[in-house]
């Protein structure tokens, strides 16, 4: 008989804190470039030096959904490609020229510079640059967005504000009292922005709003960023990104915010956050419309559950128990969300990968504590790939292979746990996404298509 | 076989009298027969102006500006002596990185091989003051100058920056950095000058290479455009310069130096300062004794 040593054959303990990222899950703060290229007819200009610009477009657009480039971004982009000549003595002239051009030949409602690090270090005055096209009545603002600020998500506040303060500017009106701003999904990075976006205006519109969604197909470009003001108030859909930008808002205009950290995914939460919004909005008495869309897509929604329900009963043998999440706060936490109060799953990690900041972490917590009524678990945060597949290794996901969501960068592993793989975020390189939602009542049954499809197709 | 160059950075606070004596060395060891440039890294672009008449040349980012490529000859010009003068120069003030632009301009004269081409003995580095940036650190760090000069006088604020430029060669010095020489104490005219920039170097275990006086015949000279070398080649103070040339010509062996640390500084500073003010004092009694 052989004896076995119980200590080998542990799983490994959680390893600690590195200091090097190696596979990322985001990109620098130049790549709010795609939250300008997610509005339409607006075009960014880039003072960076050479290949910043097309990195972040292939990391966050291409390889990521294959989501292209739009009117204004991807392989339009305006770039100094600044060199050793801009960094010794400044880039000012060299943008002003860029700047200059583009005006010329391109046909923009609004035009964003954005500066990566060569000009955030030599300290390039941009606002020197920018500001005498703004006072003959060009529709530029720019925001600086070197890399050393921080991600992608810092990139996307400091470009909306910077279109907040230097465009929209100053508003003494009255305000609307059925249009609200929505700040939501990071356009781009969240593969499934579009369609998701384009399902919360879908339902806010449904109980009797109007919508300014800001980003995507279903915005009406800068007209709607002139009327942010006019709005009743702002959503903020998500745990973290965007309450930066409604604080603004509300320090700006006076405008009040409602924050709801969970985006919502199947019938149950978007009623729910369907029937807080309208609250908030201050509609005690029920309108006849919003319950009658709510009961519309419920029965629709609860008619293709229905349906669903036959094959999640017996085919229960072949389908997962236990999951584990990876991705960035919202997109975490609005399906950990759904595969626990709607499908029942058993929560096996959850790790959050988008660096939000300190203040919101505890918070963030807190909803993973209280996920269900009887069901609680943790998150973590963490952004480094080789020690989210460290964590992942060393789960517990009991005798049934795990599903887990997550990224590209989780395929492998996934093989190796012999589980299956749904990828929901960035960077979501084997997936072709085009207005392909997994929010709100129709983007539920798209997504219990996709994960199923997924599990039944894997024993083919 | 190609003669080794010797290649000497010379640092201090602005306006010690860099430029005025790093010209005199290099008009000194010019006249002594050595093949000499003087290379201001300092974008004002006026270290070399006494070796040339008091004329600004064109200066090597001046050309980089103007041109995609640059041929390095055109921004080397001839001065008293045949001294090779070239100015690094910089953005304007305010613009841009000038750091980078001392790093673009030496390398651009070292990728064209110009230090073997000219066959120098000698490259003097004329470097603008505090060690702010990487830019600056440029001479001190491997490859470019074997032996570093600091210029100070007695001053405290000088001594700040001297001491600045230690811990900065400290830093290169395990990597193949240049070594420090010694300081050119400058402006040295009483006792009290000689003892507090002796205890400077004593605890921070380098030398004194030169006192340098303050003399009216350095400010003569300067006026006409020229070093006291050139202007006054009799005067006390040219073989003071030619002494001190000879001096960093015969040097060989620099140090690693121990610069101080803040706070010791500022307690040295202090303690400096107390026995000043008791001079001072001393000095008006004796006059109401008198």
């Amino acid at each position: 008989m052989t004896l076995i040593d119980h200590a080998s054959i542990k799983p490994a303990a959680a390893p600690a804190k590195t200091n090097s990222i190696e596979q990322i899950r985001y990109g620098c703060a130049i790549g709010a470039q795609q939250t300008v290229a997610a509005i339409p007819r607006a075009i960014p200009i880039t003072h960076c030096g050479p290949g910043c610009t097309d990195k972040q477009f292939m990391n966050l657009s291409f390889y990521n959904g294959f989501q292209g480039g739009g009117y204004g971004g991807g392989a339009v982009i305006p770039s100094t490609n600044a060199s050793e000549r801009e960094v010794i003595f400044g880039g000012g002239e060299r943008l002003d020229e860029l700047i200059d051009a583009a005006l010329k030949i391109l046909d923009a409602d609004l035009f964003v510079v954005l500066t990566g690090c060569i000009s955030d270090l030599v300290g390039d005055d941009i606002g020197g640059v920018v500001s005498p096209y703004q006072k003959r009545g060009v529709p530029i603002v720019y925001a600086e967005t070197g890399g050393f600020r921080g991600n992608n998500f810092t990139g996307h506040e400091l470009v909306t504000r910077a279109i907040i303060d230097q465009h929209v500017g100053p508003y003494e009106g009255t305000r609307d009292a059925d249009l609200v701003n929505v700040w939501s999904l990071l356009p781009y990075h969240n593969t499934f922005w579009r369609g998701d976006l384009t399902e919360i205006k879908r339902v806010l519109e449904g109980v009797g709003l109007r919508v300014n969604i800001l980003f995507g197909p279903e915005s009406k470009g800068i007209s709607e960023w002139k009327a942010i003001p006019k709005a009743a108030f702002n959503i903020v859909l998500g745990p973290w990104l965007g309450v930066a930008t409604a604080r603004h808002l509300e320090a700006k205009y006076g405008q009040p915010f409602l924050h709801v950290p969970a985006l919502p995914i199947g019938a149950n939460a978007t009623t729910a956050f369907l029937r807080q919004v309208l609250a908030f909005a201050g509609r005690k008495r029920r309108s006849a419309r919003a319950e009658a869309f709510i009961a519309e897509e419920e029965a629709r929604y609860y008619k293709y559950l229905e349906d669903f329900s036959d094959f999640y009963a017996e085919y229960w043998w072949g389908l997962p128990a236990k999951f584990a999440v990876v991705g960035d706060a919202t997109y975490n936490l609005a399906l950990t969300n759904f595969l626990v109060n709607q499908l029942g799953l058993i929560p096996g990690k959850q790790i959050i990968t988008d660096n939000p900041p300190e203040e919101f972490r505890a918070g963030i917590v807190e909803h993973y504590r209280h996920i269900a009524d009887d069901v609680s678990t943790d998150v973590e945060f963490e952004e480094d790939s080789y020690t989210i597949h460290q964590k992942l290794r060393a789960t517990d996901f009991g005798h049934k292979a795990p599903i887990i969501f997550g990224t590209t960068w989780e395929r492998d592993l996934a093989k190796e746990l012999k589980g299956a793989i749904v990828e929901v975020g960035f960077p979501t390189s084997y997936e072709v996404v085009l207005s392909r939602s997994y929010v709100g009542y129709r983007g539920a049954l798209t997504l219990l298509e996709k994960i199923y499809t997924t599990t039944v197709g894997a024993s083919a | 076989m190609a003669k080794k160059t010797k290649q000497i950075a010379i640092y201090g606070k602005g306006g010690i009298g860099k430029s005025t004596t790093t010209s005199n060395i290099s008009a000194a060891l010019a006249e002594a027969g050595y093949k000499v440039m003087q290379f201001g890294c300092d974008p004002k672009a006026d270290s070399t102006n006494t070796l040339r008449g008091g004329d600004y040349i064109p200066t090597v980012l001046d050309l980089l500006h103007a041109n995609s490529s640059v041929d390095a000859h055109d921004a080397i010009f001839k001065g008293f002596g045949g001294i090779y003068c070239v100015e690094a120069g910089g953005p304007q003030p305010g613009v841009g990185c000038a750091g980078r632009g001392i790093i673009s301009a030496v390398q651009l004269l070292k990728q064209q091989d110009i230090f073997e081409e000219l066959d120098l003995d000698f490259v003097i580095f004329d470097v603008l003051g505090d060690v702010v940036c990487g830019g600056f650190a440029v001479p001190v760090r491997e490859g470019i100058a074997e032996h570093v000069f600091t210029i100070s006088s007695s001053d405290f604020m000088a001594i700040y920056a001297a001491n600045n430029l230690f811990r900065g060669i400290q830093t290169y010095s395990n990597k193949g950095g240049a070594l420090l020489g010694g300081v050119i104490a400058n402006s040295i005219n009483t006792d009290f000058h000689h003892e507090i920039i002796d205890d400077f170097v004593g605890r921070t275990a380098t030398q004194v290479v030169e006192y340098v006086p303050r003399s009216v015949t350095v400010t003569q000279a300067e006026l006409s455009g020229r070093t006291t070398i050139e202007a006054a080649p009799k005067s006390e103070q040219a073989s003071i310069y030619r002494r001190l040339a000879t001096r960093i010509a015969e040097h060989t062996q620099s140090k690693v130096p121990t610069p101080l640390g803040q706070q010791e500084l500022r307690e040295w500073s202090a303690s400096w300062a107390d026995r000043l003010i008791e001079a001072e004092n001393q000095r008006e009694r004796a006059i109401q004794v008198a």
